[in-house]
């Protein structure tokens, strides 16, 4: 038998090429599934017999010589589906919290869209500045709102399609009175700092990973609607609409207050939020 | 793999050699196997071992996926597209490189705290200067509502250091007074050629995003509820102050739907702790 001594050098340097890129693709693999395994037993919803479980038929394959290219293929979609299993068994506590969270979503979206059909907010007769405003927060909350939903089905749970039923007596005894541009930035104030110091006091609540840092990546957003609220609301109350402008000119007129109007506390509230059940499904 | 025949040398090699080689492969093979298995095992630990090992997660998590300041020695404002692109990249080296990441015993609450009241430290320094500069007339006319955002914003960030350090302090080690000495470098350098309010203001808004990004990222990888409860309450709070930044320099006030953690700071950037 004779072999081509380059050809067998080439070939062997392959061999080790295929078998360290399935090291280290099986070993990153390995090294996320500890984290996440971890992650979730910290919480306690992982079952450890079924860590055993995996952890003796891998073991088995280690000893038979199976991880190679094709076997850590295999090890992959066999932790991905353990995974997809591990997350789907959050507390429900996380599902009602999200559900609240996007009740409250449903709620700001059907708000803005209602005060967009009114003249002096998406009209004729509107602010240019107030009316971007409104549609681009409608379209965030939209986003919002989404983002709440992928997160409820993650963890096995329904949906929430309505809104905060109590914010919505809010809403609906507020209607008749939206007769003006400053009513409904009164209103829409109260909606967003309602929704940031729900989402500020259930951060530190969630135990899901995937759940908390979706409502902890929004909070901050609903808080920089509240500022811009604010900062409209008392450029609206002193009669400057006309500095309602990007950029405010100029930028002298703006009064003080304008400066620090938008974050009166240097923590943020909670003492506000939600109850935590509150637009949950029932 | 592209092959090329530099030769036709031919070697005799027998079955029974092939086999054996095949068989030593399979050795070297499964010597890397017990790295796996320390996976596996570390998998299957008992949960009393979960909180260290998650530490571990979370450290190289902020270690690694956050990195921005860290890997190009940049500091980034992560306020969206509209911002990104008038906002100036404060880009250079860093001169000073603290030890806390390489004596990196203290818990990992402690040093994400640490490196948080750092950040709030280097804003109060930042915004103080910014007033020293306006008070000396050297940011020409300051509007009314900039100075009063000065001063609240400074005010704030005080108080962020106060309880980002109760965080330091609950956990026995002594309070960070001084700004964040690896990222001062750039800023400091920044702020110097600053000549105008809307200078200041980009400026601060590149700090305010960075402190945001970093307790979003934060709330993460805390464990402890004063310090998961500290991140989420300062966190919207800075967005806040970006929103009003961005509205002074005539930029759309909420230019994301969502918060990231692009351009926070990293542990690499944390100072050193020392306990009391």
């Amino acid at each position: 038998m004779y072999l081509d001594e380059n050809e067998l050098r080439e070939l062997i340097e392959e061999s080790e090429d295929i078998h360290s890129d399935a090291m280290q693709k099986s070993g990153l693999l390995f090294d996320d599934f500890v984290d996440l395994g971890l992650e979730h037993r910290a919480h306690g919803e992982i079952d450890p017999d079924e860590g055993r479980e995996f952890a003796t038929a891998q073991g088995d394959a280690l000893r038979h010589g199976l991880v190679g290219v094709g076997a850590t293929a295999g090890i992959g979609a066999a932790l991905l589906a353990l995974s997809a299993s591990a997350a789907g068994a959050a507390t429900a506590s996380d599902v009602q919290i999200l559900q609240t969270n996007q009740s409250i979503e449903n709620l700001a979206i059907a708000t803005y869209t209602i005060a967009l059909t009114l003249p002096f907010i998406g009209g004729a007769s509107a602010n240019g500045v107030v009316k971007a405003f409104a549609m681009t927060t409608l379209g965030q909350h939209k986003q919002h709102a989404a983002a709440f939903s992928s997160a409820i089905k993650r963890l096995g749970g329904k949906v929430q399609s309505q809104p905060d039923p109590v914010l919505l007596n809010v809403v609906d005894k507020a209607k008749p009175t939206l007769t003006s541009a400053a009513a409904v930035v009164a209103l829409a104030l109260e909606l967003e700092d309602g929704a940031a110091q729900t989402y500020v006091a259930t951060t530190g609540v969630l135990k899901n990973s995937n759940a908390r840092q979706v409502t902890a990546s929004i909070m901050g957003v609903e808080a920089q609607h509240v500022a811009t609220l604010r900062a409209v609301q008392a450029l609206l109350g002193a009669k400057d609409a006309s500095l309602i402008a990007l950029p405010p000119t100029p930028l002298t007129s703006l009064p003080a207050a304008a400066g620090s109007v938008g974050f009166p506390n240097a923590f943020y509230p909670t003492s506000g939020a939600r109850p935590e059940t509150e637009g949950a499904v029932r | 793999m592209k092959r090329t025949h530099k030769s036709n040398e031919t070697i005799p090699v027998s079955e029974a050699e092939i086999v054996a080689m095949t068989s030593d492969l399979q050795d070297a093979h499964r010597d890397t196997l017990p790295a796996l298995q320390s996976s596996i095992d570390a998998w299957t630990r008992s949960p009393s071992d979960d909180a260290e090992r998650l530490s571990g997660f979370s450290r190289r998590s902020f270690l690694t996926r956050s990195g921005l300041l860290a890997a190009g020695g940049l500091l980034v404002a992560s306020g969206g597209a509209a911002a990104a692109s008038t906002i100036p990249r404060l880009a250079g080296p860093r001169s000073v490189r603290p030890a806390a990441f390489a004596a990196a015993t203290a818990p990992l609450d402690v040093r994400v705290a640490a490196l948080a009241a750092s950040l709030e430290n280097l804003a109060v320094s930042t915004y103080a200067s910014a007033l020293s500069a306006a008070t000396a007339g050297k940011l020409g006319k300051v509007p009314n509502a900039v100075a009063t955002f000065v001063k609240t914003a400074m005010a704030q960030h005080k108080d962020h250091a106060a309880a980002w350090n109760a965080v330091v302090s609950s956990g026995g080690y002594k309070p960070i007074t001084a700004p964040n000495a690896a990222i001062a470098v750039t800023v400091n350098a920044a702020f110097a050629k600053v000549t105008d309010i809307a200078g200041v203001a980009k400026l601060a808004l590149v700090l305010e995003d960075a402190a945001a990004a970093t307790y979003l990222e934060a709330v993460g990888v805390l464990s402890g509820a004063q310090a998961i409860e500290t991140a989420a309450t300062i966190q919207p709070v800075e967005m806040q102050h970006a929103a009003i930044l961005n509205f002074v320099l005539g930029q759309y006030p909420v230019p994301v739907a969502f918060a990231t953690t692009a351009g926070a700071a990293t542990l690499m950037d944390a100072p050193a702790v020392a306990k009391r």
